[in-house]
């Protein structure tokens, strides 16, 4: 056994971990807020869309999934005040009033055949966008100072990953014939269109600002909130 | 989509009959037993032990997807508002819960040889979590419709003990915990929305009782020994019900039995 005495670093030689991140303790409240602002959004409209589904194994993936994410935004909740939020509610928002209509025509389909127009929404627009940017976040703030951030996007992820995948394979066991192919993919641009200008679930920058052209300065972005 | 969703348009697939209420309640099949008698309590000595246990299996069945749906309809048909963020997130906890009862429910019934559709579906329990007030709402089905639920797999899990199957009196008691789980929530939620509304305290209070009567289907449920369902009383506790409360709810069901006999079975 090694000398309990001999000094060792507080970092094991495994551990790879960087002090610099991208993000400060304001612009990760803000993404956070704005994460809170779309999981509630969403576990409001899959819990209201059970009932409007007639296919059972759909309507139970909703009412589970529907708990994952009031949980991420429970999660989220809780981490606004350790980020110096002492009002959540501030900043519990969508980024833009883009984002707001995208959720407003995400959660518009209604009738009992809309099933696909449903799940192409939140499986193949909303579940891929969300993943994004929190593996951005995940990638982008500092790992050892944002640490209950970056915990909390672990088990995010994780569902996240898990419900995307259950949410497609749903979808390709309804979608038999090419008008329901087409109409898959008319729902999916619809949507699309709308996300993209929204600039996705944390507005502009969700997954970052473009990396600089060549012809642009080479300033470092560390640090930067961006 | 819109907010409030109405019972007569809750989807569902091919197999599915729907009932109205009043049509199951005046089955005549349903009303061979004169006034202040009842089918017995379950027992496997029932001759129609079987087939009643697979009804009620079946009613539990759609009474889980519907139980699904007024929670989800919880979450969605009101705004922050009208409903504090941490209610909403016992009512999507719920959803997830009443969406395994839905999967455990069809692996039961299959278990016990019945299957989806074989009786018809009334949406009597999903009527109740249409209130548009979230209070009584809340009321109605977490303090009433899972009292039901709590009473419904005690006497299914105690079927099941005296069957000697374990596959039944397992899974009913894990069912029977989350129930607790969820009259505890809506008991905790009454408290707290109508801490300073003692009217509004009342008048739900008032719609659970109503809610209870017809959920005692006419001594259906109840404490009398040939109740099918019998009232459980420890575990009614557990979840934040008073003594006084639950002698209301035996003794109204008693009174209602004595008025017409037993006719509703669950379902």
């Amino acid at each position: 056994m090694a000398d309990p005495s001999a000094p060792r670093s507080p970092f094991a030689p495994w551990d790879r971990r960087e002090l610099p991140g991208l993000f400060t303790v304001e612009e990760s409240a803000r993404r956070v807020g704005h994460y809170a602002w779309i999981e509630m959004r969403l576990f409001e409209a899959l819990g209201g869309w059970v009932a409007t589904v007639p296919e059972l194994d759909v309507k139970t993936t909703l009412g589970r999934h529907c708990y994952h994410h009031a949980w991420h935004a429970e999660l989220w909740h809780k981490r606004l005040p350790e980020l110096r939020e002492m009002r959540p509610e501030r900043l519990i928002q969508a980024p833009n009033a883009a984002l707001e209509a995208f959720v407003a025509a995400l959660t518009e389909p209604e009738g009992r055949d809309l099933t696909i127009e449903k799940l192409v929404g939140v499986y193949r627009v909303l579940a891929p966008r969300k993943i994004a940017a929190y593996t951005y976040h995940l990638a982008a703030t500092s790992q050892i100072t944002d640490a209950p951030t970056i915990r909390s996007l672990g088990f995010i992820l994780d569902d996240e990953t898990t419900d995307w995948r259950e949410g497609e394979m749903l979808l390709q066991s309804l979608i038999e014939t090419d008008e329901e192919v087409a109409r898959a993919a008319r729902r999916q641009a619809e949507l699309e269109v709308l996300i993209t200008r929204a600039g996705g679930i944390a507005g502009p920058g969700s997954l970052g600002d473009n990396p600089p052209s060549k012809s642009s300065s080479s300033a470092s972005t560390v640090g930067a909130a961006s | 989509m819109r907010k409030s969703f109405p019972a007569e348009d809750l989807a569902r697939d091919g197999r599915f009959r729907r009932a109205r209420t009043e049509d199951r309640f005046e089955d005549p099949r349903n009303q061979f037993l004169p006034p202040g008698r009842r089918a017995g309590k379950l027992t496997p000595e029932r001759p129609d032990a079987a087939h009643a246990a697979r009804q009620m299996m079946h009613g539990i069945f759609v009474g889980e997807i519907q139980a699904l749906e007024g929670a989800g309809r919880t979450v969605w048909d009101f705004d922050d508002d009208q409903a504090p963020f941490a209610l909403k997130l016992d009512m999507a906890r719920q959803c997830w819960d009443e969406a395994r009862h839905t999967e455990i429910s069809v692996k039961l019934g299959e278990w016990m040889g019945t299957e989806v559709g074989e009786f018809a579906e009334t949406a009597f329990l999903y009527q109740a979590a249409c209130n548009p007030d979230p209070v009584l709402r809340l009321t109605g089905v977490n303090r009433a419709l899972e009292g039901l639920a709590i009473d419904v797999f005690n006497t299914m899990r105690e079927f099941g003990q005296a069957c000697g199957d374990p596959v039944l009196s397992f899974c009913e008691d894990w069912m029977l915990a989350d129930e607790v789980t969820h009259v505890k929530m809506g008991s905790d939620w009454l408290r707290r929305l109508t801490e300073h509304d003692p009217e509004r305290r009342e008048r739900a209070l008032e719609f659970q009782r109503v809610v209870d009567k017809l959920f005692s289907f006419r001594g259906f449920r109840g404490e009398a020994e040939d109740s099918p369902i019998q009232l459980a009383r420890t575990f009614r506790r557990m979840a934040g019900f008073g003594d006084a409360e639950i002698d209301t709810i035996a003794a109204d069901a008693e009174a209602d039995s004595e008025e017409e006999g037993w006719r509703a079975p669950v379902g």
